[in-house]
């Protein structure tokens, strides 16, 4: 009993201590991106523009015809299930408040973070870390403020696309495919739609994007001696991000609406 | 005064190096230390120790006089990049391309990225013949050509230090002469270098001290060849 009481204890401890290591890599990470001197600065925009680039418009193909399926699904489901009752309410409720975020920020864990991970995991195998070092470049600003960046520029961008291609594209393909009567489903998404929703679109994707680059960087630079141990920080790194988003998620559904 | 000092420095075991244990060690402008050990991996520990690549198990590590705590990492990126350290572990950023690797120091410190290599650096690209593979990625080269870069980065650098492991074989027994010459201006330039090599012309041509590791202990002692030697 003692052996598993100690266990739990243990694992607990070593939890809040990774947590307060993210929190403190975290606040290294903002301190170099609000300080911001000359020295570097072009450098830093250009990974920016890159990283924007392989995680925002790269991800556009892949993100559009996911929002449509999603989007058409919950409309078809929600036309039904409601009888035209507030349906294109419930729609927002869901679309924008909670799958959006949640389905942008899974898309960006499994194209962006696992690459960052892998990436900087590499770097830092390779004496890639050293190297920048040793130019007397501070890794964090080269590889982890313009990633951080880039990675919550892109979740805000992306999040707003899924949003308006799941609603305006579900309406569409399931006013071109079905008879579900949709009239005033635009009008009552217009009505449904607060300043409230808006912010917490907003709110959710700066700590999606936050937490899943802290969170996979965190794992990148993390020491290792062999290649075999980037698939373990990467696996790790992937689901941690999700778990954060989650909980993220929730929390600040139960802080904005109840 | 000292560039780097080193005291009461112990080095922890690495591969199937012993360690180095409370050892004082002092580079001075002009000096050219050769290391002179049976086992590689003990001289590697000492020039990531110089490099503050590795933090000691104990001791103390200054810069121009200044003690430096290692673990705060950014107070030692101003020291880090007056080091130019030539090793096998040291490497080309992948994600960039060579002349990328070669100016990234330059494109961060003058904060812009028009730049392009220098007439010095370019001759150095055509002598070791990389210079028309500049845009590729180190992916894309050959072993001896990413070595090439890595050297001709770390001159760029500037660097008031030169560190090297092995720079024959890093730098290629074909281009012997570069190395050579290189070596000729450092020395006229009276940049200290600390080298392992295997190569007893370069040891005998150059050095001026030699660093002696043997079972754990570090110790200098001041050469002077003489001309039987050289022959």
């Amino acid at each position: 009993m003692e052996r598993v009481a100690g266990y739990i204890g243990r694992k607990a401890i070593d939890s809040i201590c990774h947590i307060l290591d993210l929190f403190a890599f975290t606040y290294r990470i903002l301190t170099l991106a609000f300080s911001n001197p000359k020295e570097g600065r072009a450098l830093v925009g250009r990974v920016i523009v890159q990283q924007l680039y392989f995680t925002a418009v790269q991800a556009l193909p892949v993100i559009v015809p996911i929002a449509l399926l999603v989007g058409s699904a919950i409309i078809i489901q929600f036309a039904q299930f409601s009888g035209q009752y507030d349906f294109g309410r419930i729609s927002v409720l869901l679309i924008v408040r909670e799958v959006g975020p949640i389905i942008t920020a899974m898309m960006v864990i499994l194209r962006s973070a696992t690459a960052v991970t892998i990436e900087v995991s590499y770097m830092r195998v390779l004496h890639e870390l050293d190297a920048i070092e040793m130019s007397g470049m501070d890794p964090i600003r080269i590889v982890c403020v313009p990633r951080m960046i880039g990675i919550t520029a892109a979740l805000l961008g992306l999040f707003i696309v899924f949003d308006l291609v799941s609603i305006m594209g579900g309406y569409a393909i399931v006013w071109l495919v079905t008879y579900i009567p949709m009239s005033g489903f635009l009008h009552q998404i217009a009505k449904a739609i607060t300043i409230s929703d808006i912010t917490v679109g907003i709110v959710k994707a700066i700590l999606f994007g936050m937490t899943i680059t802290v969170t996979c960087l965190y794992r990148g630079f993390e020491s290792k001696r062999q290649i075999t141990e980037v698939p373990v920080a990467t696996s790790r790194s992937a689901v941690e991000c999700f778990l954060y988003c989650l909980f993220i998620n929730v929390f600040i559904s139960i802080i904005f609406y109840l | 005064m000292p560039i780097i000092e080193l005291s009461n420095y112990t080095l922890a075991p690495a591969g199937s190096g012993q360690g180095i244990n409370n050892f004082y060690f002092s580079l001075k402008k002009g000096d050219v230390c050769a290391i002179d050990t049976q086992n590689p991996d003990d001289a590697r520990a000492f020039l990531r120790a110089l490099a503050s690549l590795v933090y000691p198990v104990r001791g103390i590590y200054r810069f121009k006089g200044k003690r430096k705590n290692l673990k705060a990492y950014r107070d030692m990126l101003p020291c880090k990049k007056k080091i130019g350290y030539i090793a096998p572990d040291a490497s080309l950023i992948s994600n960039l391309t060579l002349r990328q690797n070669i100016l990234i120091y330059r494109y961060y410190s003058e904060n812009d990225l028009s730049i392009n290599v220098d007439d010095k650096i370019k001759t150095l690209c055509n002598t070791s013949r990389i210079a028309d593979k500049l845009d590729h990625r180190p992916s894309e080269l050959n072993k001896m050509e990413v070595q090439m870069a890595i050297v001709i980065r770390e001159i760029s650098k500037n660097p008031e230090i030169l560190l090297l492991d092995r720079p024959e074989d890093f730098i290629g027994h074909a281009n012997f002469d570069i190395l050579v010459q290189l070596f000729k201006d450092w020395i006229d330039d009276a940049k200290p270098v600390v080298f392992l090599s295997y190569d007893r012309r370069l040891v005998r041509r150059f050095a001026n001290r030699k660093i002696l590791i043997t079972n754990g202990d570090l110790t200098t002692v001041e050469v002077k060849w003489s001309n039987e030697h050289e022959s």
